[in-house]
């Protein structure tokens, strides 16, 4: 069912010891750590199938690959988290068993996960010693307290070691969830995806950090899909596809081209043209405003940021992307205009009319679309069929009177199917077979099929493109091109600064709940978003 | 009637004894739950907890065993609501609502198997007051807070160890944590199943003597439903104290305050029915419950049950 692990695996062991890594310097030292030949399926889908890979000391060895690439699963394998079906991870030439994290951690393997693995509820020092505490039974909080302080000071980190994590910005959870790993003396250090959330000015000082660690003989594993972070400071590359490993090289031998051209598993042509985040033409300056949200702000709760002098226009046929480092108030916002925050001061206009106090349905009814952050938990009906999930929020267009039209809602499905490449074998299958890519698609198709109705459509996507695969990225892009092609307006909300700077005409910034800065694309200073996005710009 | 009626020490000695078996459970039912475990079924791990230690106390003649005894059969039933909900992943509110049930159950009918019918129920000695020499005799806290029968002072002994457990071991750090992010704790080697098991076992062996207290400090015999919801009161405890030991303390003395207070009001004022002032315990702790949950922070990973390898 699965084609050959050998066929694809296209760096045997003979080709691997001719390159050279390092700046030219000859393979002379001994893998710590190597990873043969590694199976794992989950449920039905096959995340590892035969995938290798050596961890030597002092370098950053980038894992490469697109999401679903199983780069993660690889990495989970490493660290004891996922036990794989097949293959063996080998230490010295020998094999060791690697069960349990205990048994990663005895081989000095950590990793630092994308979304962190820390406890919010606990200060910063709990955090960083939880589990390796030092003493028989007593928790010395001095002791503690000073190794703590004393190995922050060390690396340069800046942070109130009592704070309760769940109070520290996101860069900051990094910097301990790192602190965290060096504490156990780590021998080799994962970071999965650490650049996503982060600002530019952050990505740059982590890049640093990591190079600094390398030198001191650590052995970074930096999995990331950023082809930009990967070239900047990988000393050794590694490409993932489909489970495989298709290219391990030394960083000087690879090109962007021939990266992508590995990462995509397409030809050239192709794969670049999956890579490009074409902006849609400019609106016309005459061009009428959907959406206009004037000083607007929210009164806080306890797990809702306030929102506070938010103001910033959409026009039609225009895509505004709203930057922020995350949980600067982007939920809070989307639910402002979609109606379930209440507005306590200013107003939001949309097509000329006012609508701040009008409840959810008036709003959805005058062209108001939003694409929900959490798919599964907030976008599909999962017990019930594919029909039923696109008809919802158009079931008063389609069903003015009281009976469900059943043949409406088929050929409603079945339109997803064909015109939307939702991919699935029939209308009435549960939702919840669905692929991640393809319930987005098939949220989209219902979006799109709603701004179809409506005169003025504005779209609020929320992360829209968060967890997907190149190919249903590319497919995201091009729905959300659509409705502005067609005289619609798309608040794009990303965490992705890079998807921003691609699609938006204009990119506005939060920063805790206030918008901060805007800027006017093409040509954006990538530096002075980020300096927003840190509240640190005038 | 001055201000002396609401501190008068007869009263606050009431509350003392009365809040014993209610500080015992809520402390059981704490560790559970910074474990990250919700059991919802001390109604019923109590009930057994009552019947075996009061059979074996009779039988035997010996409290002690009798206390023991409920431990084990409370501990049972935590097994089985570990092997459930920690090994099989099973939802932990049906579990434990099933459990509740079959504890109340088993209770009645193992009662009745060992005494069957009687006329005159059998008894046992309960627990006499113990006057602590010298601190007795202190002033303001001395005539109340230090006459009260033995199982009080270990009870609030058993609050400070878990106070300085959870809060100044290693031990406890990881249990909380465990409680919070099981992948984070599981990810630095820490053994969250065990652990998980470990404070089942533990905490519903401390539910199971709270049950057994009810005829040793209360009654000197067993009735059917004689827990009669101190159990869901020590759950709501829980909440009420915030996840802190002294908090659960100082709520269920709340509780226990409330409770002397409404004997007092009914024997002091006449006009006013007796199941209006019973009822009074109950109203005070949904109202300060309401006004306490707002805000509560719960341990993060209660009632999830904790897979390494499911993927989020």
């Amino acid at each position: 069912m699965f084609p050959d692990p050998a066929r694809d695996y296209q760096c045997p062991d003979q080709l691997r010891c001719e390159l050279k890594f390092g700046g030219g310097s000859p393979i002379t030292k001994q893998p710590l750590v190597r990873l043969v030949n590694v199976w794992k399926r989950f449920g039905s889908i096959q995340a590892l199938a035969g995938a290798s890979l050596d961890v030597y000391p002092g370098e950053i060895h980038v894992v490469l690959g697109e999401n679903g690439a199983g780069k993660t699963s690889l990495m989970c394998v490493l660290a004891g988290l996922y036990r794989p079906d097949q293959g063996e991870v080998l230490v010295n030439g020998q094999q060791f068993a690697v069960r349990t994290p205990a048994d990663a951690l005895k081989l000095g393997v950590t990793m630092v996960h994308q979304h962190f693995e820390l406890v919010d509820n606990l200060s910063v020092w709990e955090n960083v010693v939880l589990g390796a505490e030092g003493g028989r039974f007593a928790l010395t909080r001095r002791r503690c307290h000073q190794a703590v302080r004393q190995l922050a000071s060390e690396h340069g980190v800046e942070v109130d070691i009592d704070a309760r994590v769940r109070d520290l910005p996101v860069g900051l959870q990094q910097k301990v969830e790192i602190l965290k790993m060096l504490y156990r003396r780590a021998r080799i250090l994962i970071l999965d995806e650490p650049t996503t959330f982060l600002t530019p000015q952050e990505v740059d000082t982590l890049l640093v950090t990591l190079q600094r660690l390398a030198a001191s003989g650590l052995a970074i594993l930096l999995v990331t899909h950023k082809l930009r972070d990967a070239l900047r400071v990988g000393d050794r590359l590694t490409v993932m596809r489909g489970g495989r490993v298709v290219a391990s090289l030394p960083a000087a031998g690879g090109t962007e081209e021939l990266l992508v051209q590995w990462m995509m598993g397409e030809p050239p042509a192709a794969a670049t043209k999956l890579l490009e985040t074409a902006r849609p033409a400019p609106p016309a300056p005459d061009a009428p405003v959907l959406l206009e949200v004037e000083e607007t702000s929210t009164v806080g709760t306890h797990n809702r940021l306030r929102l506070q002098g938010i103001s910033f226009r959409l026009r039609a046929g225009e895509i505004v992307g709203v930057a922020g480092v995350a949980g600067s108030g982007q939920r809070e916002l989307a639910e402002l205009l979609v109606g379930l925050l209440p507005v306590a001061a200013g107003r939001i206009r949309l097509s000329g009319v006012d609508i701040t106090k009008l409840p959810i349905r008036d709003r959805l009814d005058r062209g108001l679309v939003l694409v929900p952050e959490d798919r599964v938990r907030d976008g599909i009906l999962p017990g019930m069929t594919l029909a039923e999930t696109v008809v919802l929020g158009l079931h008063r267009h389609l069903f003015p009177n009281v009976w469900y039209d059943f043949a409406r809602a088929m050929q409603l499905g079945r339109n997803a199917i064909e015109q939307h490449a939702v991919r699935a074998p029939h209308p009435l299958i549960p939702s919840t077979y669905l692929s991640g890519g393809n319930i987005q698609k098939l949220i989209l198709a219902r979006a799109v099929e709603t701004c179809r109705i409506r005169a003025e459509p504005v779209v609020v996507a929320l992360n829209p493109s968060r967890g997907l695969d190149v190919r249903a990225v590319q497919h995201v892009h091009q729905q959300l091109r659509s409705v502005v092609g067609r005289g619609g307006a798309v608040l794009l909300v990303s965490e992705d600064l890079d998807e921003l700077i691609g699609l938006c005409h204009h990119i506005v910034v939060l920063h805790r709940g206030q918008t901060v800065a805007e800027f006017d694309g093409p040509g954006y200073d990538r530096y002075s978003i980020g300096e927003a996005m840190l509240g640190s710009a005038a | 009637m001055g201000w002396q009626f609401f501190f008068d020490p007869e009263v606050l000695r009431q509350m003392v004894f009365v809040a014993t078996p209610l500080v015992l459970a809520a402390q059981g039912e704490l560790l559970i739950q910074r474990s990250g475990i919700l059991n919802v079924s001390i109604e019923g791990m109590m009930a057994l907890g009552a019947v075996v230690g009061f059979l074996v106390a009779y039988v035997t003649g010996a409290k002690l065993f009798g206390l023991v005894a409920a431990a084990l059969a409370a501990a049972i039933l935590g097994l089985v609501l570990g092997y459930a909900a920690i090994t099989l992943h099973a939802p932990q509110l049906t579990i434990g609502l099933a459990l509740f049930i079959l504890g109340t159950g088993l209770s009645s009918l193992l009662y009745r198997m060992v005494i069957g019918l009687r006329f005159l129920p059998p008894m046992i000695a309960t627990f006499p007051a113990v006057e602590v020499p010298v601190l007795s005799e202190l002033p303001i806290v001395g005539r109340w807070l230090f006459r009260v029968p033995a199982p009080s002072y270990v009870v609030i002994g058993v609050v400070a160890i878990m106070h300085l457990f959870l809060f100044h071991t290693t031990i406890g750090l990881r249990v909380r944590a465990t409680g919070e992010n099981p992948r984070c704790a599981d990810s630095l080697g820490i053994p969250v199943t065990r652990l998980r098991y470990a404070c089942l076992m533990i905490g519903g062996m401390l539910i199971g003597v709270a049950g057994a207290l009810l005829p040793m400090m209360l009654t000197g015999t067993y009735s059917e439903g004689m827990v009669g919801g101190r159990g869901w009161i020590s759950l709501m405890l829980v909440i009420l104290g915030r996840w802190v030991p002294f908090g659960t303390l100082m709520g269920a003395w709340l509780f226990g305050y409330v409770d002397a207070l409404q004997y007092r009001l009914g024997l002091t004022i006449q006009t006013v029915p007796p199941q209006f002032m019973l009822m009074l315990p109950y109203v005070f702790v949904v109202l300060v419950a309401i006004r306490a949950y707002r805000g509560a922070q719960a341990p993060q990973a209660l009632l999830k049950p904790y897979d390494r390898e499911a993927r989020a």
